[in-house]
């Protein structure tokens, strides 16, 4: 308990005891009657007895939680009389009364602020703190002036609980009235200067709510906020941490120092492939220079030892129990850093799923979008990405997509694991029919991946092809889908497969799935003329074409043009073979040089055609008998689609026309990982969770990342230290820094640490920063660093003096550190 | 970027508990429950609203069965959203008393009032921590008398309140210069000031849950354990506080990916990992988490199609369902295999994991000696043991349910959609009465058959769709094409086709996996235990010389649902 409460229990401890007794007495009694008449309530809150004003004042309270704020107006000014009490109890609960009601009565509101102006003298550092956060909190305009003020007070008052309402009061004072914003930056970089580091938390959050651009600001924090990060509460570390990488970006640009790789090429590509996906996320604009960049990086990392220091301090926080602050690490270290150091991050990451679902769900998509930058870093911990059964659909959702993500990447073992995994809740049929979608999708992922071993994908398909005679009209439809896929993707290896897929034809009673047979059994007519299926899979569905489904009409009239043209192909008795192809590719020179329309495999394919010995007679009355079907069909789609096909070959001219048009070669289904679409949001964000649901460009307040700084246009590094020279591009800095210099010099003769932050020397506050020996080693490498530049830059004219002067107080304060 | 706009609090019945607005003007929570509930459960803990003025961000947890909602009209960090809440009703329940109740609360708005309007100040969360939350708010008064800070007598330094003399002036006390020198120790911010018990009490409670995954084989797939260690400290002063963690195979390649309150030396951890050296909160706190893989790392080795060993996994039950039995395939059984090491008699030899139980350790800590913990410790028992079989949708009903082995209540109603298989202490203790102590477990059967809704109508279908199979391919007539095939070779065979029909249809309605709950009071599926816990007299403050704390330990292994079986 705060001193200044035992003060006043002491003061009146029989008054208090008696009070605790009536409350303990109220407890009882609040459960047989709730609410008191107006009038009694209005009679206890005149009351002189403080025990009965408490009473009222929660009587209040309680009703203004129950019920609208119409309710409890009646009783403004009764309340507000209390302001004055000496008591603090009864003081909280007015100004908690104060804060919800304010803005339905300003006026009478106003007249409080005088009270409450007094009680930021208040002896009772507790009191202070509570007034000015009420006193900011009242939401009437014409109080601007009186609350900068207050907040000034605050800022220089001794206890660091103050200093921190004081910061978190600034935002307030900025949305009562914009105008105020000189004085409060100037608070503002007073208080990120602060040794508390609680204070210096809630000074961030500050900065980022009023005005997150003004990186200038802090500068000559830089350091010191770093050094603080680790100790600040988590909300602070968290405000901290966005800060820093927005700093981090326009301030560090990628070091282009001349670094000659050396490495062997072989090993300079991939590493480049490597560090480029790091920096993925940035504009386009900006690959150019990127690419270069990188070839340096991948021989040494240049960062900048301020750089450095903040993704060094970092690093404790990965162990945070606050979910929020591991990925915050985590987007630090995956913005600004170099890979090495997110490695760190995956770990706490994946401890994250040990949490409340609800943490768990959220941290999953973070989880996922470093996945699909960086999947080989998350196969170890494969074990986690397993669905359970108790896990909702939202989180299961996401971790077969994890388990897509890293399969390609995975050993063997884990490969059949997964594989396992997915089959297994492919076939079950059972808990969730979404699941079992799911899974199947996901087998397709794994096939179709790049990186995938055709062994493995044909795995995957024989893992598909056994749900084909699965009881589970879903389940079927879902597996043909995806085979789909996969055939298109490599069809000379899959004859067999199509074959077998026309076996089942008569199994499969969902017109998608039934769709999706005719159609791959259509592409293949081509293939393998002495024992093709198509003709025969045609005479088949003619007969019932009239109970099909649309979407199984439409494809069979397709399977029918294609088998037609087929049989015109193989069937030219004038003109021999070669001079058709001829033919066909002068047709078509500008297509094939634009975007290799016909493939080589796809010539082959007809010249295999071309010897089809089939029966004419059977194919073409089969085609014109589908047509005349279609005729009468009450589908226009497929009305209009036969008259298309009927036009195209009709007459023999046009056949090379019609073959190109139906036997083109398709191009291969891609189906990207579902989060592919959020990959452009940043870890972290809200935006990344809903995804483009909250419009494009992500949800209101959604700030992408800021680019990364030129090199050259980047803010001096002196400015981190506590004020060298101002450089001209931050015209804004200079007067500031200028009035710290003379809080500096003021407070110089006093052995403070000056070399992180000036205002450290407000407030009276001396030595005792926990943080600092820790650091030590870095806080050497920037001195030595800084000693350097000053020498070398004797030449400069108007600062040369203060700098100087400033690099001898800094080792002093230095040295006494070290004594320390 | 105001983190949070307001926060609504609502029962278990969904009735408006509490409205705070904290900044903006966010939508009322009138709008906002009906758009929560709308969506359909389990419902995602982060919502976008679009049609609400201002477009929102619906951020939810439910914990204690209460609903805690808080709008956002601006893209925030959710995680801060969530733990924030989660914080929440952890202050409350530190205030109000566990378990949080939605009558607690209405009994005492104003203390709710006052801890709300303490941790977010104008959207910013500025102070969550339960202790410090103590120093600025009044418990309700019936736990004053717990906390002991009644009547203490006057002194008003003002200068000792100076930050030069604590850099946490906040929770110092008057009297805390004169103890400590400034230079030595701060008082921390996450205790609260001025600790007084009449009793010092030290609890350390170790609760493990189990996430197995096997696979049908019976193959384990994987073994988390999810550990917790939750600290219970009501010691007067600022004590300092050495705890060190034992296991056998070495904590370092026992534990991975811990997580630690902040009180924690970080340092100290990595230096020597098991020793965490830390300053207490006043109260109950998670001082840490971690997690076991149970199968080591070699678990991938053993993941081969070939290996003949299964890993050794070390758990009290598992359980395995084989389907498609009987002439139908209609038929499942689940067979329940408990680990006769659990039976919870002292005789039974324990594996070296938990052999050498903590009351050896007791006089090593200064002779307090730990709580009687030591029984269950020594012969750790198996309790409220739950088997889970999910079934699938199409499942209508099940029929026939019998336990034809062991005890236990098997229920199922039509229309649910799982199995529970219940057994009480008293049904385990008689199952591992019957053991011949053969070592291989005990074990349990349970047996049912599913009926589908489409029963009837197969048979016919079969026989139709098997004669007019018109598709004669016979290059690749493959095991799984089989039902079909069969079928055409002529009538003889039809009935045998139907029934493979049949099987395959029914397969469709078996369980596909059953999942164990459980729990286990004093044993570690990790094996971690305390090896001490000392109170470093030279750090500490404000603790009576001689004064040495009651210690206690306890060990608590749960699954829910956590061991899953697939088949």
């Amino acid at each position: 308990m705060h001193p200044s409460t035992f003060a006043h229990w002491s003061l009146s401890t029989a008054r208090d005891l008696t009070l605790e007794a009536a409350r303990d007495a109220s407890y009882a009694r609040k459960t047989s009657t709730r609410t008191l008449p107006a009038a009694q309530l209005k009679k206890l809150l005149d009351s002189r007895s403080e025990r009965d004003v408490l009473e009222g004042l929660r009587r209040i309270v309680t009703m203004s939680y129950r019920q609208p704020p119409s309710q409890t107006l009646p009783f403004f000014t009764h309340v507000i009389k209390n302001i004055a009490s000496p008591s603090l109890s009864v003081k909280k609960l007015v100004y908690i009364y104060l804060l919800q009601h304010a803005e339905h009565e300003p006026d009478t509101a106003l007249l409080s602020i005088n009270t409450i102006q007094k009680s930021l003298t208040d002896q009772n550092p507790q009191l202070r703190a509570l007034a000015l956060r009420v006193m900011s909190g009242i939401r009437v305009p014409v109080i601007s002036q009186i609350v900068s003020l207050g907040i000034k007070r605050g800022v220089g008052d001794m206890s660091p609980y103050v200093r921190r309402a004081a910061a978190l009061a600034i935002p307030k004072c900025y949305s009562l009235d914009p105008s105020t914003e000189p004085q409060l930056l100037d608070y503002l970089s007073t208080l990120l200067g602060d040794k508390q580091y609680f204070v210096t938390g809630a000074a961030v959050a500050a900065f980022l709510e009023i005005c997150p651009n003004r990186i200038d600001l802090i500068h000559p924090h830089y350091r010191s906020l770093i050094h603080k990060l680790a100790d600040m509460d988590e909300w602070g570390q968290l405000a901290t941490l966005r800060l820093m990488m927005i700093y981090a970006r326009k301030c560090f640009p990628r070091r282009t120092k001349k670094v000659k790789k050396v490495a062997p090429n072989t090993n300079a590509i991939t590493k480049q492939k490597t560090t480029k996906g790091f920096y993925d996320s940035d504009s386009e604009s900006e690959s150019e220079q990127d690419q270069d960049q990188d070839q340096e990086m991948e021989e040494v990392a240049i960062l900048d030892p301020d750089h450095e220091l903040l993704l060094k301090a970092c690093q404790p926080l990965l162990q945070s129990r606050n979910s929020a602050v591991v990925i915050a690490v985590a987007r630090t270290y995956l913005y600004i850093g170099p890979p090495a150091y997110l490695t760190l991050a995956i770990g706490p990451m994946i401890s994250l799923l040990r949490s409340a679902s609800d943490i768990q769900h959220i941290a999953l998509y973070n989880i996922v979008q470093v996945c699909l930058l960086y999947p080989e870093l998350f196969v170890q911990h494969y074990s986690h990405f397993l669905v359970r059964l108790t896990d909702a659909s939202h989180i299961w959702r996401l971790k077969l997509e994890l388990q897509t993500l890293i399969f390609p990447h995975a050993p063997a073992r884990v490969q059949s694991l997964i594989l396992a995994e997915l089959s297994h809740f492919s076939h079950s049929g059972s808990l969730d029919p979404g699941l079992v979608r799911e899974a199947v999708r996901a087998i397709g992922r794994c096939a179709q991946s790049s990186v995938t071993s055709p062994k493995t994908s044909a795995r995957c398909l024989k893992l598909l092809l056994a749900h084909i005679g699965s009881a589970d009209a879903h389940l079927v439809a879902e597996s043909l889908e995806v085979i789909r896929h996969l055939i298109q993707r490599d069809p000379e290896n899959h004859r067999t497969t199509v074959v077998r897929l026309a076996k089942h034809l008569d199994a499969a009673t969902s017109p998608q799935a039934r769709a999706s047979i005719i159609w791959l059994v259509g592409e293949f007519a081509g293939l393998n003329p002495e024992n093709n299926i198509a003709a025969d899979v045609l005479r088949i569905l003619a007969k019932n074409f009239a109970d099909e489904a649309e979407p199984a009409k439409l494809q069979i009239v397709l399977l029918a043009a294609k088998v037609y043209v087929h049989y015109l192909n193989a069937n030219q008795p004038p003109e021999p073979t070669i001079p058709a192809e001829q033919k066909s590719s002068s047709l078509l020179e500008g297509f094939q040089d634009e975007d290799g329309f016909r493939d080589p495999h796809f010539q082959h394919k007809e010249e295999e055609m071309d010897k089809e010995p089939e029966k004419p007679h059977a194919i073409e009355a089969l085609y014109k008998y589908i047509l005349l079907l279609t005729r009468y069909d009450t589908s226009y789609d497929l009305r209009d689609r036969a008259r298309v096909y009927r036009a195209l070959l009709a007459t023999p001219s046009s056949t090379q026309l019609a073959s190109l048009i139906l036997l083109a070669p398709k191009p291969v289904p891609q189906t990207p990982s579902p989060s592919e679409t959020r990959k452009g949001y940043i870890l972290g964000s809200a935006s990344l969770v809903i995804g483009d649901e909250g419009g494009v460009g992500g949800i209101k307040g959604y700030e992408d990342l800021p680019p990364w700084v030129k090199e050259g246009e980047e803010p001096d590094a002196r400015l981190r230290e506590e004020k060298g020279t101002p450089s001209a591009y931050e015209a804004g800095a200079k007067s500031i820094s200028a009035a710290e210099r003379l809080d500096a010099a003021a407070s110089s003769s006093k052995p403070v640490d000056l070399g992180t932050s000036p205002s450290r020397g407000l407030n009276g506050v001396g030595l005792g920063s926990g943080s600092a020996p820790r650091k030590e080693k870095t806080l050497d490498d920037w001195l030595a660093e800084e000693s350097e530049e000053t020498e070398s830059e004797e030449e400069e004219e108007s600062e040369e003096e203060s700098s100087e002067y400033e690099t001898e107080s800094e080792d002093e304060g230095e040295g006494g550190r070290l004594m320390r | 970027m105001s983190a949070v706009e307001a926060l609504y609090i609502f029962d278990e019945h969904n009735t408006p508990l509490l409205e705070h607005i904290y900044t903006g003007r966010p939508p009322p929570s009138s709008t906002l429950l009906p758009l929560y509930l709308s969506h359909p459960s389990p419902r995602p803990s982060l919502i976008y609203l679009p049609n609400t003025n201002p477009p929102s961000l619906l951020y939810s947890i439910i914990q204690d069965q209460l609903l805690f909602l808080s709008p956002c009209s601006a893209d925030t960090e959710p995680l801060q959203v969530l733990e924030f809440l989660h914080r929440v009703a952890d202050a409350l329940e530190d205030f109000l008393g566990s378990p949080l109740l939605a009558s607690k609360i209405e009994s005492s708005y104003d203390v709710v009032a006052q801890l709300l309007s303490e941790m977010v100040d104008g959207g910013v969360i500025s102070c969550t921590e339960p202790n410090a939350l103590r120093d600025v708010v009044e418990a309700p008064s019936f736990m004053k008398n717990l906390l002991g800070g009644v009547g203490l007598p006057r002194s008003t330094t003002p200068s000792s309140l100076t930050p030069s003399a604590t850099p946490f002036s906040l929770s110092s006390r008057p009297t805390a210069p004169k103890i400590a020198s400034p230079t030595t120790a701060s008082p921390v911010p996450w205790r609260r000031a001025n600790v007084r018990h009449t009793s010092n009490e030290l609890y350390v409670d170790i609760v493990e849950t189990l996430h197995v995954t096997i696979a049908p084989s019976g193959r384990p797939l994987s073994a988390i354990a999810n550990g917790t260690i939750a600290f219970t400290a009501k010691v007067s002063g600022v004590p300092d506080l050495l705890l060190h963690l034992g296991c056998p195979g070495g904590i370092s390649n026992t534990v991975v990916l811990p997580v630690f309150h902040p009180c924690v030396r970080l340092n100290r951890w990595r230096e020597r990992p098991g020793e965490l050296s830390f300053v207490p909160p006043d109260g109950r706190f998670v001082l840490a988490g971690y997690e076991v893989d149970l199968l080591g790392p070699t678990a991938l080795d053993i993941f081969t199609t070939t290996a003949k060993s299964m890993p050794k996994l070390n758990i009290p039950a598992t359980v395995h369902i084989n389907t498609s039995l009987g002439p139908a395939g209609s038929d499942f059984e689940v067979r329940l295999t408990l680990n006769p090491r659990y039976a919870g008699k002292s005789s039974s030899p324990l594996p070296s994991a938990t052999g050498s139980s903590f009351p050896r350790g007791g006089p090593r800590l200064g002779g307090a000696g730990f709580g009687s913990n030591s029984g269950t410790t020594a012969a750790p028992s198996i309790e409220e043991m739950v088997v889970h079989i999910p079934l699938p949708v199409s499942v209508k009903n099940v029929m026939d349910l019998r336990i034809t082995r062991g005890l236990g209540d098997a229920g199922y109603a039509p229309g649910d959609r799982s199995i529970e298989w219940r057994m009480n202490s008293k049904d385990i203790n008689h199952l591992f009465s019957t053991d011949k102590g053969g070592g291989i477990g005990i074990t349990a059967i349970l047996r049912g058959t599913v009926v589908g809704q489409e029963d009837e109508e197969d048979s016919n279908d079969v026989v139709g769709l098997g004669a007019s199979n018109p598709y004669d391919y016979d290059e690749d007539r493959g095991s799984s094409y089989q039902a079909p095939s069969d079928a055409t070779l002529g009538g003889s065979k039809r009935d045998d086709g139907a029934n493979a029909r049949k099987i395959k249809h029914n397969k469709v309605l078996m369980p596909s996996c059953a999942t164990v709950s459980f729990s286990v009071k004093g044993w570690l599926p990790s094996g971690i235990k305390v090896e001490s816990l000392s109170v470093d007299t030279k750090r500490s403050r404000g603790l009576g010389a001689g004064v040495t704390p009651y210690k206690g330990v306890k060990y608590l292994c749960v699954s829910r649902k956590g061991v899953e079986s697939r088949c």
